[in-house]
């Protein structure tokens, strides 16, 4: 009972301070220019509801996924544990009788509504934008945004716990693993986290019109061994954060 | 009063990589305060880190009481001040000393009761709603001293606690200190200001390259050094002949005279005072202030890392 109480104190305060930090602004940006590109769009006076599905479909597939998404758990992925690093407070946090399990659930779960929150209500606040098109495409897609979410902040939280300046390695790795790799023609592009969720989204969409891409260009996998995978990375993330978190010292509570 | 809690190491070794930070470190702190002593990389901040928890032994064992010093049982029980001066600076000094509460499984109500008791004890009371991100120095060193007592502990860890704090702050921290004391908490505390170590501490701990080179009252270690030079000095009108009389023992080293007052260097000070004793008191001379120069902790101190090296 004990461990309960504090583990929900940690989490919500953690939360807390999350929604009020610097990285809600940051994200009201990117989804700010999603959401003036859209209004210029205007997908819903597009007669057409196949080709309108496909546009809309090509601006998810090629903004909302792979820059939108991880963004969002990179801001907050990060922000959390690894803030406690950067700023020597975590020496607070691992003085309490709190087990190391704990404190780096707390902090996940209180990084996950927010992450989940900003993308699942950033793309419910598109396919509004974007009419009836929209509404087939939140039902076909949001699986893989939450798939993808949590993919995204697991793995970030390993670089957490294992990275002391987390943030710069997030990014470095967002910048060549998921916008350079996983742009590249061929195999490489699979060590992307993207192209498993984009993988998702080209199965779901197909039975709304969406037309398969240039095998060329992008050979999508099926979708439930994308989802095979995507679960795979959250849980394996976890478990290695996990396991980084309790070997560490820390010793200057960063 | 609750029963009292032993900090200890037992054969206590860590190595950062090749480098030996603590060898072989043994000892028992009992409640009362004991003051943690040594010079920059001597292995004080590595001993600091080991007894919360924060490093593992390389070899050897903490123990806070019964437990192993990382476990969850042993945290219970232990309070750390660090010398680490950042905080969740958004927040108010009573939101971050309730938050560091409740993460010991308070409901909300004991946490806030726990919390106005500690800024109450600190002194932080009328304070503690401005954001910490505008508090002095010296207001951090007392939320921090808060956040370490408000849970009640048995053991109390103390990181450089009176640093930044004016002089009359420092006897109310002290006073507390002393209370805590009283109450059977063992206090470990570690500083370089050794003059208000020695003014706080019953005990002291004396660490140089990473190791304990000596343990007990100031006192016992003065007596530790028998060999070392203790300076004396004494007032008296005849000052002049004192000198010469004592000036013919092979075991004082080096007298000065300014008018009244006589200083001298002794090797045998045990030898010094019967003498002194035989020889001038006896005698009829009038000794008016009779006092020794560098029997406090930083004399005590530069002989027991001299003596290690």
């Amino acid at each position: 009972m004990r461990e309960l109480r504090a583990w929900t104190a940690l989490a919500f305060s953690a939360f807390r301070r999350l929604l009020w930090s610097s990285a809600t602004l940051m994200l009201l940006f990117p989804l700010a220019a999603c959401l003036v590109f859209l209004l210029r769009q205007r997908f819903d006076r597009i007669e057409d509801p196949v080709r309108a599905f496909q546009l809309f479909s090509n601006f998810l597939l090629d903004v909302f996924t792979p820059v939108v998404v991880p963004l969002c758990a990179l801001a907050f992925g990060t922000a959390g544990l690894a803030g406690d690093r950067e700023d020597r407070t975590l020496l607070f946090l691992l003085i309490r009788p709190l087990g190391r399990g704990l404190i780096l659930s707390a902090k996940f779960a209180a990084t996950l509504p927010l992450v989940l929150g900003f993308a699942c209500g950033g793309l419910w606040i598109f396919c509004r934008l974007a009419g009836p098109v929209g509404a087939n495409a939140f039902d076909a897609y949001l699986p893989a945004v939450i798939a993808m979410s949590l993919a995204y902040t697991a793995l970030f939280h390993l670089f957490a716990v294992y990275f002391k300046h987390a943030t710069i390695a997030a990014l470095v790795y967002a910048v060549f693993m998921e916008a350079l790799l996983g742009n590249m023609p061929g195999i490489i592009r699979r060590t992307a986290i993207n192209f498993y969720g984009r993988s998702l989204m080209y199965d779901a969409g197909v039975d709304y019109g969406l037309s398969a891409p240039d095998p060329a260009l992008f050979d999508p996998i099926g979708g439930q061994f994308g989802l095979i995978v995507l679960g795979g990375i959250t849980v394996g993330s976890l478990l290695l954060a996990w396991l980084v978190f309790v070997a560490f010292d820390y010793e200057e509570g960063a | 009063m609750s029963s009292a809690v032993d900090l200890t190491f037992e054969q206590v070794t860590k190595f950062y990589g090749p480098v030996i930070g603590v060898n072989g470190v043994d000892l028992r702190v009992g409640p009362g305060i004991t003051g943690l002593l040594g010079s920059n990389g001597a292995g004080k901040s590595t001993l600091m880190k080991l007894a919360s928890g924060r490093l593992r032994p390389s070899q050897g064992r903490v123990r806070i009481g019964p437990y192993n010093a990382r476990s969850t049982r042993a945290k219970r029980l232990l309070g750390y001040c660090p010398d680490v001066n950042t905080f969740y600076e958004e927040m108010s000094g009573r939101e971050f000393v309730r938050l560091m509460t409740r993460l010991y499984g308070y409901s909300m109500r004991e946490a806030a009761r726990r919390t106005d008791t500690a800024l109450e004890r600190t002194g932080m009371s009328d304070r503690a709603d401005r954001r910490l991100g505008g508090y002095s120095h010296g207001m951090r060193q007392r939320i921090k001293l808060a956040q370490a007592i408000a849970h009640e502990p048995r053991v109390l860890l103390l990181d450089e606690p009176l640093t930044g704090i004016d002089p009359g702050g420092r006897r109310e921290i002290n006073d507390l200190l002393r209370r805590l004391a009283a109450d059977g908490l063992t206090i470990l505390v570690s500083s370089h200001l050794l003059g208000e170590v020695e003014q706080l501490c019953d005990r002291l701990a004396v660490v140089s390259r990473g190791r304990l080179i000596a343990e007990g009252t100031l006192a016992e270690l003065r007596r530790l050094l028998g060999d070392e030079p203790l300076t004396i000095r004494l007032e008296s009108p005849g000052a002049r002949q004192i000198a010469a009389i004592i000036v013919e023992s092979p075991d004082i080293s080096h007298v000065e005279i300014h008018g009244e007052a006589l200083t001298l260097r002794t090797r045998n000070p045990v030898g010094f005072f019967a003498l002194l004793g035989e020889s001038v008191v006896a005698r009829g001379f009038e000794i008016s202030r009779l006092e020794t120069l560098d029997a406090g902790a930083e004399a005590v101190f530069g002989y027991l890392e001299r003596s290690a090296s």
